[in-house]
């Protein structure tokens, strides 16, 4: 991930964070390989699926599936269900299934996974936009079935210490804090601005 | 005048949290010294939950020599092991149980609005302590909108200060509402709230640094603020307040029992006396349901698990639900728009440094008929890490390739929100739904719909947030729609038919049942709710200290 911070590696820094903060951030990097919450059948829709919507197209990826797999096998989920949407759980195995169909009924190809990167992007499209009908996309709302996995998919993403590399974020900052915070105004609230702000270089006493 | 001179010294006189907190490390002292009662000792009060509500009430009564049960849902923290400089590693902060969401515009929960463990929701919100408004108490008689509270700011008012003493706030002295100032000095703040300040400024609209419930200064054993902007992620360095570390040491050290990971089932009302006689609870790891026994009971489970717990908790003379043969439970529930909008400038802004919470306004606050809405928003600096920045984006229309784009321009991004005042409507409710949770209790349901008054009011300030980003030299606004905080589902008023409770939060259908918690409010006025909440519940307990609520007669006598 060559990018605007190509320098910054926030595991560098790791020796200065709490010792639980440094285990949760570093377990990230040593994931399982294996799911256990998608079957085998659902793993390349899925693979294909997360690439696509974080644009991962090479390694090394993000291991945003297995991120994925285990907040879902350990039922991590957020606490509240739309009422005309099923389990934030099987609404994952329907929007796989959905991909898969659409790519089948629209795309005339056998699988979602089988399509070119350029049809999977232009499925995906149509399911942010809400526009995917028929067969299971009838048993959920499709913007909000979007959202359930779109969510989940940046949630992994942007928790990974390399994705912090490619924004420049600073990563966990505890116990050691931040000093600079930023360009700040000199005065006080109870101090007031100077009237005029003549320059000396061109007051005319000086005789410039 | 002695206060200006001892400023950052003067601390509250009837609370000793600050002292009893270990300097260096952050669990609650006394955990393995606490007091313990059995389920068959009638306690003089049993809390159901830990959170701002019921942490207060404890705190104060307990000095006074009650014996007190607090039965908390979640765990019993120990931040050093159990909370992260980490948002996704942050999700045990949250209630994550299963609940619906329905009606025209449903409300997301969770890490968004509801909290779980021993501390509440204060543990993981941003820290705002803003004090309500006087008219927020009289909305219906001033504007003709949302209701009339039947106590006053003033009535408030002591609770208020005694409470941001307790935090402590810190802040500049506040013009709006009714004006005061603050027992700490405002923080230092980042280039992403000075950037949106000059925005403010360019548009005539005053801000000012803080309230924030952060220390600023030297507060007994609480460590100043360390800037590292993880708020939302709960506080490891004990600088940000919650009760975890504002009452519940004080409340530890005058035998208050914190019983944890015990889920209450329902309340349980003797048919005879029509009196509360304690709570059924689940608790992890015991098998089977246990009884607490009680002389009062008292419900701060918040806005959507009291209504909940008092409507599982039905009976033959309550058989739509504990205290609900009027319909009034889980009714008008709250929730305020809290758009936020982020600019994109040409400098880095790297809003994540600095606590989220820094500047605000509260002049859109009151109504203003030229505006076209009853009510008014308050205007706040936030600042998402990258998770919750991913989601701002995400709710711009963007994913993949163009997301990732500007998700790699995060430092270059400030963002500021609003918070509408959303008026009190009957229909926008909680329920009980047809699933069951995990212990086999009917999880809840919050239906919510804006009414047109909501409509405008956010139309409004979405448009103004855009302006201040414009004046501030933004070249790209990016907007995300959203809602924050709860309040109402158990409301105080002047008789059963309007309300749940009486002005002394008392229940008009059992005397010795208490709700202290946010349910009770009538209206929410713009302001986060935490401090209010605590001064609520602070005001209840002097009442009960000084005898001035009785809740030792027989239902149905009395009011």
């Amino acid at each position: 991930m060559i990018g605007r911070y190509p320098d910054q590696d926030v595991m560098a820094d790791a020796a200065n964070w709490d010792e639980p903060t440094r285990r949760v951030v570093q377990a990230r990097l040593d994931l399982p390989k294996t799911l256990r919450f998608f079957t085998k059948e659902e793993e390349p829709t899925l693979r294909a699926f997360c690439d696509v919507v974080v644009f991962q197209d090479a390694e090394p990826r993000v291991p945003v599936v297995a991120m994925v797999d285990q907040k879902l096998h350990e039922s991590r989920l957020d606490g509240f269900q739309y009422a005309d949407m099923p389990d934030d759980r099987d609404t994952w195995r329907l929007v796989l299934r959905g991909c898969d169909e659409v790519a089948q009924s629209q795309y005339g190809i056998s699988d979602f996974a089988a399509g070119s990167w350029d049809t999977q992007e232009a499925l995906v499209g149509q399911l942010a936009q809400g526009l995917l009908g028929g067969g299971v996309w009838e048993r959920v709302n499709v913007k909000r079935a979007w959202a359930v996995c779109a969510r989940m998919i940046l949630a992994a993403f942007y928790s990974h210490p390399w994705a912090w590399n490619e924004i420049g974020f600073g990563g966990p900052a505890y116990p050691r804090g931040y000093m600079r915070l930023g360009p700040l105004g000199v005065r006080e609230p109870h101090e007031t601005a100077a009237a005029t702000a003549p320059d000396p270089v061109h007051d005319p006493r000086s005789g410039a | 005048m002695l206060r200006g001179l001892l400023k950052g010294s003067v601390g509250p006189t009837a609370n000793d949290s600050r002292f009893l907190l270990d300097v260096q490390r952050r669990d609650l002292p006394g955990e393995d010294t606490m007091q313990r009662y059995s389920d068959q000792d009638e306690v003089d009060l049993c809390i159901v939950g830990a959170g701002a509500g019921g942490s207060v009430l404890a705190q104060r009564l307990a000095r006074t020599g009650w014996r007190i049960v607090i039965l908390e849902a979640g765990p019993f923290w120990h931040p050093d092991e159990d909370w992260v400089s980490d948002e996704e590693g942050s999700h045990r902060l949250y209630w994550n149980q299963k609940r619906i969401i329905g009606g025209a515009d449903p409300i997301e929960l969770g890490k968004n609005n509801s909290g779980r463990g021993v501390g509440g929701s204060m543990v993981h919100y941003a820290g705002y302590c803003p004090r309500f408004h006087p008219s927020d108490f009289q909305t219906l008689s001033r504007d003709g909108v949302g209701a009339d509270w039947p106590i006053s700011y003033w009535d408030l008012k002591a609770h208020y200060q005694e409470v941001e003493r307790e935090l402590p706030v810190a802040g500049q002295i506040w013009p709006w509402g009714d004006p005061h100032g603050y027992p700490f000095s405002p923080h230092p703040i980042g280039a992403a709230a000075a950037k949106l300040w000059e925005g403010a400024e360019r548009l005539g609209i005053e801000m000012r640094v803080g309230p924030v419930g952060i220390v600023n200064g030297a507060f007994g054993n609480r460590p100043h603020c360390i800037y590292r902007g993880y708020c939302l992620q709960g506080c490891k360095v004990n600088a940000k307040a919650s009760p975890y570390v504002t009452h519940l040491p004080d409340a530890l050290a005058h035998g208050v029992e914190i019983r944890a990971n015990s889920m209450a089932a329902r309340i349980e009302v003797d048919p005879a006396s029509g009196r509360a006689t304690g709570v059924t609870y689940l608790r992890e790891g015991s098998p089977g349901e246990r009884h607490q026994r009680a002389a009062l009971v008292a419900v701060a489970g918040y806005s959507i698990e009291t209504p909940r717990l008092l409507l599982n908790s039905s009976s033959a003379a309550f058989p739509h639900g504990l205290c609900n043969n009027e319909d009034q439970v889980g009714r008008y529930v709250m929730v305020q728009g809290a758009t936020q909008s982020a600019g994109r400038y040409p400098t880095e802004m790297r809003m994540y440094k600095a606590p989220p919470p820094e500047v605000s306004s509260e002049q859109y606050y009151e109504t203003d008929a030229s505006r076209g809405f009853a009510r008014g928003f308050s205007i706040q600096t936030v600042s998402p890490l990258p998770g919750g920045w991913a989601e701002h984006v995400l709710a711009g229309g963007h994913w993949g390739r163009a997301l990732r784009e500007y998700m790699r321009d995060y430092n270059h991004w400030a963002t500021i929100g609003v918070l509408n005042e959303l008026l009190p409507q009957a229909e926008n409710r909680v329920t009980l739904a047809d699933e069951p949770d995990e212990y086999g209790l009917p999880i809840a349901r919050f239906d919510f719909s804006l009414c047109e008054n909501d409509k405008k009011n956010m139309a409004y300030s979405t448009k103004l947030l855009k302006e201040i980003l414009v004046e501030s030299g933004a070249q790209d606004v990016l907007t995300i729609q959203r809602f924050a905080h709860l309040i109402g589902g158990c409301r105080m008023g002047t008789s059963a038919n309007n309300s749940v409770v009486s002005a002394d939060q008392q229940a008009w259908a059992v005397p010795n049942l208490l709700i202290s918690d946010g349910s009770v409010c009538p209206t929410q006025g713009s302001a986060n709710p935490a401090l209010t909440i605590m001064a609520l519940a602070s005001r209840l307990a002097s009442r009960l200290i000084n005898r001035e609520v009785d809740y030792s007669r027989a239902a149905g006598a009395g009011h």
